[in-house]
């Protein structure tokens, strides 16, 4: 299908005009800088620039904080009844940066493969993304295109690029092309010079770089167990977590048994949010604790990132560059200014 | 036989019992299970022994002192309930100014110099430390925050009850906010106690648009070094961060590390 044009000054109609019919969510404003993605109302503000990016990634949409994943009911001797608690509600994720876009990629195959999390693929199976295209990078915290994410569009069912007064709208996938359809738009007669003219606008570095290729990066903290450069990072660490818990390729959660007050024979399973920086997070039964140092921790974090993660996955990064974890941190401990530093001590 | 509960307070406002009054529909489940033999705030009998003494307040005098190994020697599980008990709450700022200072600002000089003649008003004397419950006998768990999570209550409750091991995770105030999705409140242009503070409390300050306080108490990680490092940052001066730090967790950090 050929892609279609869009009037900037539609747009805001078209979202909410796909708000009436499903649940559309779209980066709002909450606060004084920070940004969320909020269901779509017709009061709505809806902006496709100028938004940094939200204070958590859009893809926790199909990973909420807390989740209940099954509730029992006993009966007497017999073996308990478990029913598994599944969200197929429809949702929009419209709005959707390239960095979130690959951190959904890289999710879906983390919950997908091995043992899969039918929590995940249940919200996923429903969930339709309208991604849209960055020319320019948010702020200074960003380095999508250092870990390749600024030219994803796999996972996008709509991808929008918009330049000027104008946005083309491209679908990806037969969802995308659905929901493209419903409303009726001009087609694009001229998309290569339309993406021509979106390539000379775009920045150029895109946002921060690293000195060497991706490819050497993982090697690079590999050979590094114990650099200075660890120690130098983690001392102003507060251990708070929230660095895994904006992170667009944390995954990690906790689950907590419960049973109901009134009855005593029934209850549930609950998720929630659990990060590696949690000084909680590495004590097992017994009370031992595996990593008891945030400098341990700290590294973990950052190995998983570049070393761990990719190559189970075969990715160049499992670090979609949004710079959440640099912003958010009220130490302003940055990844980027790590795997930076590690770089140098090899590079000298 | 149902295990015999009993409430006990010293210097507080009694707020944390009212929150355990105030979880209602659970509180009524929870008369299913235990026994409360005793509780000011909602009864009149007493008890020789429980099997759970729930401690609301900080100790200030001999006497209480004495009260409070009393009511230890008599329970089988204490617990020390909200930030008075955890960590002497607000009070315990006057452990900051000499006991004579402290009562020339509240009663006058003449009353002041009659509390240190007569011996009548010597026990009021007897005020020298603010104190938490843990300062003088051994607590087994403890409910945090000014007031205590009902939620928090009721969650180690069930514990005692099935005999289970309640979970009162040691992280900071940060992670709810992140799962609450806040705007940092640094981004805010305001300041905060959150990275140090125990959470579990949902960031319920936060969350409604305040800064976190730190009425849960300082976390056994705290990095107060580049907490107050931070804050210097933002444009407080050491006197401003003193006073950030003593509000909530003067009987838990006496300032010793802010000289110089």
């Amino acid at each position: 299908m050929r892609p279609f044009l869009l009037r900037r000054d539609e747009l805001p109609n078209w979202i909410k005009h796909l708000a009436r019919e499903s649940q559309v969510y779209f980066p709002q404003r909450a606060g004084r800088s920070g940004f969320r993605f909020k269901q779509v109302r017709e009061g709505s503000l809806i902006q496709l620039e100028h938004y940094r990016p939200t204070i958590v990634p859009p893809g926790k949409k199909l990973f909420p904080a807390e989740e209940i994943l099954f509730r029992y009911q006993t009966m007497g001797d017999e073996i308990p009844v478990v029913t598994p608690v599944l969200d197929a509600s429809k949702q929009i994720l419209a709005g959707v940066r390239p960095c979130d876009l690959k951190g959904i990629d890289l999710m879906d195959r983390v919950h997908g493969e091995g043992v899969p999390n039918p929590h995940y693929l249940s919200r996923r199976t429903h969930t339709t993304i309208i991604a849209c295209d960055c020319l320019y990078p948010c702020d200074d915290a960003c380095f999508c295109d250092a870990v390749g994410s600024l030219g994803w569009r796999k996972n996008a069912d709509v991808f929008l690029t918009a330049l000027d007064d104008e946005i083309l709208v491209e679908s990806f996938s037969e969802r995308g092309r659905t929901l493209v359809q419903r409303t009726a738009l001009p087609v694009c007669d001229a998309v290569d010079s339309f993406k021509e003219r979106v390539d000379v606008r775009r920045s150029k570095p895109f946002g921060r770089q690293f000195s060497v290729p991706l490819s050497q990066i993982g090697p690079i903290i590999a050979g590094q167990w114990s650099s200075p450069v660890w120690e130098n990072h983690v001392q102003r660490c507060f251990s708070c977590g929230s660095c895994n818990l904006v992170c667009p390729t944390c995954y990690c959660f906790n689950v907590r048994d419960d049973f109901e007050l009134s009855d005593g024979s029934s209850g549930g399973r609950t998720a929630t949010w659990d990060g590696c920086m949690l000084p909680t997070f590495s004590i097992v039964a017994g009370g031992h604790d595996f990593r008891p140092l945030a400098l341990a921790r700290q590294r973990h974090r950052v190995k998983r990132k570049f070393q761990y993660l990719t190559q189970r996955f075969e990715e160049g990064a499992f670090c979609v560059g949004c710079g959440r974890c640099g912003r958010q941190c009220t130490a302003n401990i940055d990844i980027f200014d790590i795997v930076n530093d590690l770089i140098q001590k090899v590079e000298g | 036989m149902k295990p015999k509960v009993a409430f006990f307070d010293f210097a507080s406002c009694e707020g944390c019992q009212l929150a355990v009054l105030n979880c209602e529909d659970a509180f009524l489940d929870i008369l299913n299970l235990v026994d409360i033999v005793e509780f000011r705030e909602a009864m009149s009998e007493t008890a020789p022994r429980f099997d759970v003494a729930f401690i609301e307040g900080s100790i200030h005098r001999e006497i209480d002192v004495q009260r409070l190994q009393g009511i230890r020697a008599r329970s089988s599980v204490l617990v020390a309930m909200g930030a008075c008990a955890c960590i002497g709450n607000v009070q315990a700022r006057s452990n900051f100014i000499a006991p004579a200072e402290n009562f020339k600002r509240v009663y006058g000089e003449a009353d002041r110099n009659l509390v240190q003649s007569d011996p009548e008003f010597w026990p009021l004397w007897a005020h020298t430390r603010v104190r938490a419950v843990k300062e003088i006998v051994s607590v087994d768990y403890e409910l945090r925050g000014c007031p205590i999570v009902p939620e928090e209550f009721v969650h180690l409750v069930k514990a005692l009850v099935v005999g289970s091991i309640p979970s009162f995770p040691a992280n900071a105030v940060c992670v709810e906010c992140k799962m609450a999705e806040n705007e940092c409140v640094f981004d805010q242009g305001e300041t905060c106690m959150g990275q140090v503070t125990y959470g579990g409390c949902k960031a319920i300050c936060v969350t409604h648009g305040y800064r976190c306080d730190g009425c849960r108490g300082f976390l056994p990680q705290a990095n107060r070094v580049a907490h107050q490092a931070v804050l210097r940052e933002k444009g407080l001066s050491d006197a401003q961060i003193e006073h950030r730090y003593r509000l909530f967790c003067s009987a838990q950090f006496v300032g010793r590390e802010n000289r110089r």
